[in-house]
């Protein structure tokens, strides 16, 4: 038996005592016999640990279990508002920083076309330029019976 | 005899009670499987101070996984990999803080372990080597990575079989082997660098 097969039994066996051929190999391999006597020195210690008296849970354990999970109930829901508050802020203050943004800017640039609004103005304007004054002088005391027609200045008579 | 179908019957009613969020259910849950969470999360972590703070962890982390929790295995074995799975979590945080260092054992403490090791039938170690060795492989243990002590924890301490583990683990069976294999093979390495820096 080589010393590689014979380490390899033992680590996937871990048995307590090795069949006839691993203790003929051990008999005749120091260095096997190293390699099994730290094997045994972990097995037996594996026991004394296994022996090792475990803890008992406290008296009440269930009943601090259950006020625990109560407690991390409220944590969780306060957590969670923490966050929900926390997103409705952040998500104002880029609304916000967003209207600022748009009041902000210049209203004319190289990658900005006129707005609607100075589209309308701009018409409005236009308008008014082309047509003739509505009221010019004092109006005429008609008692508001038919809408007074705007002097005509092109015929050159007067009445 | 009729006693164990009828508190499996009970344990069922419970479990299905604890998952429409019945808190006293799950109280009386925890009642029953209390020192077995707390003795798997002790052996697993070796800490005394630590292991009930951790047992409660598991419990709460238990409650708000009950619902996944489909009564294929029992709720024993599906408690103990919520168990395995938390302590691997800590084992894994621990490590990178813990320190490292071997543990300093008499001479002849040393030479009483190795011959009950060759001899396990020769003479009995007294309790003050016993607890020497237990620090020893503790401290062994210690140093070992998390995947390592969960292993070795639940074959060599808690006496699990292979397929157990497995079950545990949600591995199949040739990997837990390859795992404790190399699990051993690493400590016996690590034994051996205390031998020669003695």
């Amino acid at each position: 038996m080589r010393c590689e097969e014979m380490r390899r039994m033992i680590l996937e066996d871990w048995p307590e005592e090795g069949p006839a051929a691993v203790r003929e190999h051990v008999a005749g391999c120091a260095e096997c016999r190293a390699y099994v006597r730290d094997f045994g020195v972990l097995r037996v210690g594996f026991r004394a640990l296994a022996a090792e008296p475990v803890p008992e849970p406290s008296w009440g354990f269930a009943t601090r279990v259950l006020r625990r999970l109560e407690e991390t109930r409220d944590e969780v829901s306060v957590e969670f508002l923490e966050r929900a508050g926390r997103r409705v802020v952040y998500a104002t203050c880029v609304l916000a920083l967003t209207l600022l943004l748009a009041l902000a800017l210049p209203s004319s640039g190289p990658l900005r076309g006129p707005t609607t609004a100075e589209l309308y103005l701009a018409q409005a304007e236009e308008v008014t330029a082309g047509s003739i004054p509505i009221f010019t002088g004092e109006l005429p005391s008609n008692n508001g019976a038919t809408p007074v027609a705007p002097q005509n200045s092109g015929t050159g008579k007067k009445p | 005899m009729g006693s164990l179908p009828a508190q499996e019957a009970q344990e069922v009613q419970w479990v299905e009670r604890a998952q429409r969020g019945d808190r006293e259910a799950f109280g009386l849950l925890v009642e029953c499987y209390q020192r077995r969470v707390m003795s798997q999360v002790f052996r697993l972590v070796r800490r005394r101070d630590e292991a009930e703070d951790l047992a409660q962890e598991v419990f709460i982390k238990a409650f708000r996984a009950i619902r996944s929790y489909n009564f294929r295995s029992p709720f024993g074995a599906w408690l103990s990999r919520v168990a395995v799975n938390h302590c691997y979590d800590y084992l894994r945080k621990e490590r990178a803080s813990r320190i490292s260092y071997h543990w300093q054992m008499a001479e002849e403490s040393v030479r009483r372990i190795e011959a009950q090791a060759e001899n396990p039938q020769g003479s009995r170690l007294d309790p003050e080597q016993q607890a020497a060795l237990r620090d020893f492989v503790g401290k062994l243990l210690d140093r070992a990575p998390a995947e390592d002590r969960v292993v070795l924890g639940l074959k060599e301490l808690e006496g699990l079989s292979v397929e157990e583990i497995a079950e545990i683990l949600k591995l199949n069976r040739s990997t837990v082997k390859v795992r404790l294999h190399r699990a051993r093979k690493r400590m016996l390495e690590d034994l051996k660098r205390w031998r020669e820096g003695r």
